[in-house]
C-alpha cells in the first residue's frame, strides 16, 4: 500500500526536517505552505498523515481541521509553540488527533507519528468490544470484566464509562471536554470538575504504579492520552 | 502642618529683633510728631507694624509686636508719659482696642495663611502624585513592551531551535561528532527562553492561571514524566498518604507542574548517584505539600537568604547548571497559586524543598 504524508508548514526548514524525519515510513511526502494550499491538497491527494503547524500566513490551524474534517478521518498531528494550551485544545476539539510541542526531537515526532498510524489503521477493523490486554491486565469490555493476573479488579460505571472511552480513542490525546461528554454527556457541573478525581481513581486501579502511569497519560493543561499503542 | 513653629524669613530671634527696631523707630517718629498726632494716628502706624510682623513672621511674632507696640504705646505716648498709668479712661478704650485689632489680625492673617499653605501642599501633593502616576504609567508600557518582546523573541527563536535540533539529529544518526552538542545547546536555549519569558510574567503579576480541581499524584506523575530523561529519575521516590481517598487541590495544572518539576529538577541535579530524590505528599492547613528531598550538599548559611532570587546558583553549585532562574520561578509560579515554596535542611544532610499548594475537599464519587 502507498502510504502519503502531508506536511503544512510556512517554515521551509521546518519541513525539510519533517520530510526527512517522516520519509522512512511514508512512500510520498507532500508540503504546503498554505492552509488553503494544504486542504487543496489534503482532497486532492488523500494523505494517510497530516502534519499541521499553527500560525500559517493565510487562514487559523483550525479551519484547515475544521475543513478537512469535514470529509475525513486521517489522524492529524499539530505543531504547536510553547504557552499554547487552549490553542491546543481547540484544535483538538476541532478533530486533531495529537499535539506534539516546538523545539521536538525528530525521535519524539516520529513516535507520535507511529501512533496515530497504527491507530488509524485499528480503526478500520471493526470490534469494538475486543478483549484487550495491557501488560498482565485483561480488559474485557463486553463482559465488563477487568483483571490483573487473575485477579478481578471491581470498577464503578463511572470509571467503565471513563476506560470505555479511553479504549474507543486509544492512542487520541482527549481533551478534558471531550473525555467529559462522552462519559457524562448531556450533564454538566458537579461531576465534572470532578472528572480528573475520577481518573485519578481509575489509574490507581489499572496501573501497577499511579504516580509512574503507563496507559492513562496526562497531557498538561489538555487531557489525556490512552497509550497502549505506544 | 507646623505654622506656629515655622521660623518665617529670617529665623525667629533675628525677626523679633528686626520688628522689635521697626516698633521702636516708629515709637521715635511718633514721639518726635507726637503734638500734631492724634491718638487713632498713633495706633494705626502702630497697627502697620503689627500686621507687618504677623503677615511676615506669623501669629507668634505678631502677637508678641501687639503686646510689644502696646506697651510702647502707653509707655511713650499716651499721658501722663513714661509712666504705664493712663490719665483718661477713654484712653484705655483706644490701647484695649489696639491691642485686641492686633491680636485679631494677626489671627486672622495666620489663618489665611495656613489656607494658602494647605492649599499649597496639596497643590504639591497633587503635582506629586501625577508625577507618580506618569512614573507608574510609564513602568506599565515598559513592561507591556518588555513582555510583547519576549513573547514574540519566544515565537520566534523555538521555530529555528525545531530546525536547529531536527538538523543536528539528522548529523548526529550520519555520525557527526559536534551534532548531539548542538542538539543539547538548542535545548537549553529553548529553557533559558522559556524561563525568562515565565519570569517577566510572574513579575508583571500576568502569569495566566485557570484554577481547577486536580489530584495531587497527577500532578507527581507528570512531573515525574517531564524529569525523566534526567539521571536518577527512574530512582525518584514517592510517598503518598495512606488510604483510599484521592489527595485533590484546586490549582492551575501547568503552572504547579512547572513548579514542581523545576523543585524535582533541583533536587535531581543536585543529589549523589547512589543517593534517591523522594517526593512525599501531605496534607494539613488547608494545603497540599510536595516535600521534594535531596541529599546534596544542602546550602550555606549564605545562600540562604537569596535562594529564591533568581540567577543565584549557589556558592556550592558546579559546572554548567542552568541560569539559576528555576528556585526563582518555582517559588513565584507557586505564590500565584495561593501558594509558596520554602527550603528545610533535611536530617542527615541535604535539602527538602516544600511547594504548598491549595488543597480541595473531595467527596465520596462513585
Amino acid at each position: 500500500m502507498n502510504t502519503v504524508a502531508l506536511i503544512v508548514d510556512d517554515e521551509p526548514h521546518i519541513r525539510r526536517a519533517l520530510r526527512n524525519a517522516l520519509a522512512d515510513d511514508f512512500d510520498k511526502v507532500l508540503e504546503a505552505s498554505t492552509a488553503s494550499e494544504a486542504v487543496d491538497i489534503a482532497a486532492a491527494q488523500r494523505p494517510d498523515l497530516i502534519v499541521l503547524d499553527l500560525g500559517l500566513p493565510d487562514r487559523p490551524g483550525q479551519w484547515v481541521c475544521a475543513e478537512i474534517r469535514k470529509w475525513s478521518s486521517t489522524p492529524i498531528i499539530v505543531l504547536s509553540a510553547h504557552h499554547a494550551e487552549s490553542e491546543k485544545i481547540r484544535l483538538l476539539d476541532e478533530g486533531a488527533d495529537d499535539y506534539i510541542t516546538k523545539p521536538f526531537s525528530p525521535a519524539e515526532f516520529m513516535a507520535r507519528v507511529r501512533v496515530q498510524l497504527r491507530r488509524a489503521r485499528r480503526a478500520m477493523v471493526p470490534g469494538e468490544d475486543d478483549v484487550v490486554h495491557l501488560g498482565d491486565l485483561t480488559i474485557d469490555p463486553g463482559a465488563r470484566i477487568v483483571r490483573r493476573a487473575e485477579e478481578e479488579i471491581h470498577l464503578t460505571p463511572t470509571e467503565w464509562a471513563l476506560l470505555r472511552a479511553f479504549l474507543k480513542n486509544a492512542g487520541k490525546t482527549l481533551t478534558h471536554q471531550q473525555l467529559f461528554g462522552s462519559v457524562w454527556a448531556a450533564s454538566s457541573g458537579d461531576p465534572q470538575q470532578y472528572l480528573r478525581v475520577y481518573v485519578a481513581n481509575l489509574r490507581r486501579k489499572l496501573e501497577p504504579d499511579s504516580v509512574r502511569p503507563r496507559f492513562i497519560i496526562t497531557e498538561p493543561g489538555v487531557g489525556y492520552r490512552f497509550a497502549i499503542h505506544d | 502642618m507646623t505654622e506656629d513653629t515655622h521660623p518665617g524669613r529670617y529665623g525667629p530671634l533675628p525677626a523679633l529683633l528686626l520688628w522689635t527696631a521697626l516698633a521702636a523707630v516708629a515709637t521715635l517718629a511718633l514721639w518726635a510728631y507726637r503734638a500734631s498726632l492724634d491718638q487713632a494716628h498713633m495706633a494705626l502706624a502702630y497697627l502697620l507694624v503689627v500686621l507687618g510682623a504677623s503677615a511676615r513672621e506669623g501669629r507668634l511674632v505678631g502677637l508678641f509686636m501687639a503686646v510689644l507696640c502696646f506697651l510702647l504705646f502707653n509707655f511713650f505716648l499716651l499721658p501722663p508719659f513714661y509712666t504705664f498709668n493712663i490719665a483718661d479712661p477713654l484712653e484705655w478704650w483706644v490701647l484695649l482696642s489696639f491691642l485686641i485689632t492686633g491680636a485679631v489680625a494677626a489671627q486672622l492673617l495666620h489663618r489665611a495663611q495656613r489656607a494658602v499653605a494647605l492649599a499649597e501642599h496639596r497643590a504639591q501633593e497633587i503635582e506629586r502624585l501625577a508625577e507618580e502616576a506618569r512614573h507608574v504609567e510609564a513602568l506599565r508600557e515598559a513592561d507591556r513592551l518588555k513582555d510583547a518582546m519576549l513573547a514574540n523573541v519566544s515565537h520566534d527563536l523555538r521555530t529555528p531551535l525545531t530546525s536547529i535540533r531536527a538538523a543536528a539529529a539528522e548529523m548526529r544518526q550520519q555520525g557527526h561528532e559536534g551534532a548531539a552538542i548542538i542538539e543539547e545547546e538548542a535545548q537549553r536555549l529553548n529553557r533559558f527562553v522559556t524561563d525568562l519569558l515565565d519570569l517577566s510574567r510572574i513579575r508583571a503579576g500576568a502569569l495566566p492561571t485557570e484554577p481547577a480541581l486536580n489530584a495531587a499524584e497527577d500532578l507527581i506523575g507528570a512531573a515525574l514524566d517531564r524529569v525523566r530523561a534526567l539521571p536518577g529519575a527512574e530512582a525518584v521516590r514517592v510517598m503518598l498518604p495512606a488510604g483510599d481517598d484521592i489527595p485533590a487541590g484546586r490549582f492551575d495544572f501547568v503552572q504547579a507542574l512547572r513548579a514542581l518539576v523545576n523543585l524535582l529538577e533541583n533536587a535531581l541535579r543536585h543529589s549523589p548517584p547512589d543517593q534517591p530524590v523522594d517526593i512525599e505528599l501531605t496534607r494539613g492547613g488547608g494545603f497540599l505539600h510536595f516535600h521534594v528531598s535531596d541529599r546534596g550538599p544542602g546550602i550555606t548559611a549564605a545562600d540562604r537568604e537569596r535562594l529564591f532570587e533568581p540567577f543565584q546558583r549557589g556558592s556550592s553549585a558546579t559546572g554548567r547548571l542552568g541560569m539559576g532562574l528555576g528556585l526563582a520561578i518555582a517559588r513565584g509560579t507557586a505564590r500565584a497559586l495561593g501558594g509558596d515554596v520554602e527550603w528545610k535542611p533535611r536530617d542527615g544532610g541535604g535539602s527538602v524543598f516544600t511547594l504548598r499548594l491549595p488543597a480541595a475537599d473531595v467527596p465520596g464519587l462513585s
